[in-house]
């Protein structure tokens, strides 16, 4: 039974539920706009990474150059997109 | 077909392999995606209308129920990869299909929380923040209906051919596509719900 | 009868009734002929169920000419009316329709599937690869673009064309200002053939990545598969942007959302913004295979290696990039301040720097060549001085504070024809003739393909030229009419001569088709061109498998080793070589995503569940299906060879 619950996934697990107790800090405390979304930004692409990392095994195999390059092009564009669309729609506008 | 014992199952044919990297780059595609809804909600967000704003119809308990049948569901459907690497097909069918309950879950309690916004008059038609809103969880809702019809046809098919380069191969690679929509419900949880709720 | 109504055409004239009668006889004829000749079987077996990556390279062609007679049918049509002031060859409503379907069936189903068509072909053969990674994916697409293809092009005739331009700005593509099916068209006929591009660009970024022949590194790759593996990466990133684009549009204009109203905090530039998120990546997307197939023609014809291999592959990663980050420059005029234009005016002017290193590296490499003037080298050389006009002057429009004079103006439309037509058009002429030996055993005729450049480029220069100087003398895009007073009409007269030209230069290239498949001799031998990448070491035409033994490389231009350095391609013997089996599924499953698209532009809603349905029991029948393909023994392969070599 004990090799079906590896201690990669399990610590991955309990890691990924604190995390979202981190973000929840950001309802059930009275902080700024700017310090909030700090912790949201950080507990997001934290838990996202290991998502990748522990759990979609991103760099087991001889791909993992082309895998890499791959997400990282996406979520640069990604947030490129995201970033001009706001400046361009809203912050942008006089 | 030339199989290369070496490897782990889902990696031992050519096919395999490219499938892999293929299935990659989808996801890829597929933060692009999601990134060009986040982008519309982030424009769309303050214009309600004449309807509510996010703070005023979100629920954290419904939401946090959520966020913890997908995380969990994503942590089980990595043993049933790890299981089936160690070649036990029981323990990684069950494992599979607890993340496919999970997932049936999941969209239950979001089904509900639809019929709550559309009661409190958050509908599809409201105003341009209702509408991105709806879409995008929508959208990632969508994702998960299809992932639950996709592996229930794979849970049929180790159970009736076995663990088979083919099949250890569509497991792995719908394991990727469950991590991934638990990746993007966590930005949802993040920038939706928490943000609208901060 | 209330149920058909909503079939009826909103605006019918006698040409669209014409229309209609010619393609029920159209179709009656290939319906009849295909009887007749007992060609059902055939058609079933080597085409609609094909997965050949050459015979899939050929239905893009195919589709791609038809496609853009479509479009050029269009073109004449709106020269013609505004050749004269006050014009009444077309209404308001019709021209607008024209301009429309022009735009969006050049771009997305003429110059879209050209490039794919010629990437299908030539890169698994320049790679050395026996096919693409996912051979029937490759066939799933190419249904999903025709079936996109189709749904637009019934339009006219069924419900009404769209008429908010291809850009199909909201509000005017709201169901206010564009009450008619027109714009539903568009929207579910982009969506269906963007999924096929968007499965193509997986496809082909896992074929150069994964399957190059043995010692061929990234850095070996023939240009013109570089350039295809940065316009797939392009399209994965960029095409889903569309796809959440038009599905908002649709839910607008059929669900009553309220993403790109006017009221309820809708926000219409929000439509503008996502639609020129894609739109732009897509203008790179059309021009990099182009970029790449000169990098292929200019050294074949000017004998001597491409000059800056390196700056060539670096200028395209950073177009790549720089590609997604200039897009506001469509609407430098929305009203946003002047920091956001600047940052994307210099953005804009930054993606001019590496096109023209490319530029001069061409130049260069045809610096002390020994230049042969054939067709695929005229057009190159077409291509670098018009084309720099039209950068040019792209650069102008960069400007943002001068677009507020040209915006919307016909300078702007003489830009982007000029980059487009030399950079695109003239690019997949070229490839297609010096290719078509490659595909089809014969080459094309050189005389009528160089009265076919003359008219074609000629055509070019005379009907955009004139635009530069109405436009800046203020005449406005898509307006269907003009008064005497405006002195326009001398330049759009001089415009619709160079159309005739154009015109007359692509009815040359079908003659010549027709011409050369009669008449063209079939001993040409495997090298026609004397020419340097790998796809010209297998025979002509390609057989099926490709390449009886996998070749070793040890540089881009592994062909020219193999003849001038005695390096050795071929070292193993025959092996069996596994392939693919045909399979209907893509084809069908399209066809249920035609009946999809159809029924939801017209709101059928039980047909729309009841196709989807039939969707997913393909894709189910498809994930059951145990497949794995045949082979083809080394003895078959000894025989098929030696008769090739025997048949020379």
């Amino acid at each position: 039974m004990k090799e079906l619950f590896p201690a990669k996934h399990v610590s991955g697990f309990v890691f990924s539920l604190i995390l979202t107790g981190v973000a929840l800090l950001v309802y059930f405390m009275d902080m700024s706009f700017a310090v909030g979304m700090t912790i949201l930004v950080i507990t997001a692409f934290a838990q996202a990474t290991l998502q990748l990392v522990v759990f979609m095994h991103a760099g087991e195999s001889s791909d993992k150059r082309s895998i890499y390059i791959s997400v990282i092009y996406g979520i640069v564009i990604a947030i490129l997109t995201v970033l001009g669309t706001l400046l361009a729609m809203i912050w942008g506008y006089v | 077909m030339q199989i290369d014992k070496t490897k782990p199952l889902e990696y031992s044919t050519e096919q395999g392999r490219l499938n892999i990297l293929g299935f990659w780059i989808f996801i890829g595609a597929e933060v692009m995606l999601f990134a060009t809804l986040f982008a519309s909600y982030f424009t769309l967000v303050d214009r309600t209308g004449s309807g509510p704003s996010g703070s005023e119809i979100f629920e954290l308990t419904p939401v946090l129920i959520e966020t913890l049948l997908l995380l969990t569901s994503s942590f089980t459907i990595g043993l049933g990869v790890h299981a089936m690497r160690l070649g036990r097909t029981k323990a990684m069918l069950t494992f599979f299909i607890i993340t496919l309950v999970l997932g049936l879950a999941f969209l239950g309690v979001e089904i509900y929380e639809f019929v709550h916004y559309v009661h409190v008059g958050a509908g599809l038609q409201t105003s341009a923040f209702t509408s991105i809103l709806l879409t995008t969880l929508g959208t990632h809702g969508l994702h998960v209906t299809f992932g639950l019809f996709w592996g229930t046809m794979i849970v049929m098919q180790v159970m009736k051919r076995g663990l088979t380069p083919a099949t250890a191969n569509k497991s792995f690679i719908f394991s990727l596509y469950w991590h991934f929509l638990d990746v993007v419900w966590i930005f949802i949880f993040s920038f939706i719900y928490l943000k609208g709720m901060m | 009868m209330e149920f058909f109504e909503r079939f009826a055409i909103p605006h019918p004239s006698p040409a669209i009734y014409a229309s209609m009668v010619a393609i029920a006889l159209t179709t009656i004829a290939v319906v009849v002929g295909l009887t007749y000749f007992k060609k059902w079987g055939y058609l079933w077996r080597e085409w609609l169920t094909t997965v050949d990556h050459k015979k899939i390279g050929i239905m893009y062609m195919i589709s791609a000419l038809l496609m853009l007679f479509r479009g050029g049918a269009d073109a004449l049509m709106m020269r013609a009316q505004t050749a004269v002031p006050e014009n009444t060859l077309l209404d308001a409503q019709h021209y607008n329709e024209i301009f429309t379907t022009h735009g969006v069936v050049m771009i997305i189903f003429m110059a879209m599937a050209f490039i794919i068509a010629l990437m299908n072909f030539v890169i698994p053969l320049q790679i050395g690869a026996r096919d693409v990674a996912f051979p029937r994916l490759n066939a799933l697409s190419f249904w999903l673009y025709f079936m996109g293809a189709m749904l637009l092009n019934i339009s006219f005739v069924i419900g009404g064309s769209p008429s908010s331009g291809w850009t199909s700005y909201f509000p005017l593509a709201g169901n206010e200002l564009s009450p008619s099916v027109g714009t539903n068209y568009y929207m579910l006929a982009l969506q269906i053939s963007g999924l096929g591009t968007l499965i193509t660009g997986i496809n082909f970024i896992v074929t150069i990545l994964k399957m190059r022949a043995p010692g061929m590194t990234l850095m070996k790759m023939p240009m013109f598969t570089w350039a295809g593996l940065i316009t797939n990466v392009i399209i994965v990133f960029a095409f889903p942007v569309l796809t959440v684009a038009l599905a908002m549009g649709t839910m607008d204009r059929l669900f009553a959302t309220n993403f790109f109203t006017t009221t309820d905090g809708g926000m219409d530039m929000l439509w503008a913004n996502l639609f020129w998120v894609w739109g732009h990546p897509e203008v790179y997307i059309l021009i990099l295979p182009a970029f790449g197939i000169y990098s292929e023609i200019i050294p074949t014809f000017a004998r001597r290696n491409l000059y800056g291999y390196t700056t060539m592959v670096v200028s395209m990663v950073v177009i790549s990039l720089l590609s997604f980050v200039v897009w506001v420059h469509h609407f430098f005029t929305m009203g946003q301040g002047a920091l956001v234009n600047s940052i994307f005016s210099i953005t804009t002017m930054a993606i001019a720097v590496p096109t023209g290193i490319k530029i001069f590296n061409w130049l260069f490499t045809m610096w002390k060549g020994k230049i042969q003037f054939t067709v695929p080298m005229l057009y190159s050389l077409g291509f670098i001085p018009i084309f720099t006009i039209g950068g040019v002057t792209g650069v102008m429009l960069g400007m943002a504070s001068a677009d507020y004079q040209y915006h919307n103006t016909m300078f702007l439309v003489a830009h982007f024809h000029l980059v487009i037509i030399p950079g695109v058009v003239f690019a997949m002429i070229a490839g297609l003739t010096y290719w078509w030996p490659k595909m089809f055993g014969f080459m094309l005729n050189e005389r009528i393909g160089k009265w076919g450049f003359w008219f074609i480029a000629g055509g070019t220069v005379l009907a955009f030229f004139p635009m530069f100087i109405s436009g800046l003398d203020g005449q406005a895009r898509r307006m269907y009419t003009y008064s005497e007073g405006t002195g326009f009409g001398i330049w759009n007269m001089l415009s619709f001569v160079g159309a005739i030209g154009l015109a007359i230069g692509f009815a040359l290239l079908v003659y010549n088709i027709y011409y050369s498949t009669r008449y063209a001799s079939r001993d040409i031998g495997d090298d026609p061109w004397n020419a340097r990448s790998l796809e010209w070491a297998t025979h002509n035409p390609v057989p099926e498998y490709n390449f009886a033994i996998t070749p070793q490389v040890n540089s881009s231009e592994a062909f020219w080793d193999a003849k001038k350095r005695g390096h050795k391609l071929f070292k193993a013997g025959y092996k069996d070589i596994h392939m693919p089996n045909n399979s209907g599924i893509p084809f069908i499953m399209s066809v249920f995503f035609f009946i999809f698209g159809f029924a939801f532009i017209f709101s059928m809603w039980i047909t729309v569940i009841v196709s989807l349905i039939a969707i997913l029991a393909c894709m189910t029948y498809r994930s059951f299906e145990k497949d794995d393909g045949y082979h083809i023994t080394a003895e078959e392969l000894k025989k098929a060879e030696s008769e090739l070599r025997g048949a020379k």
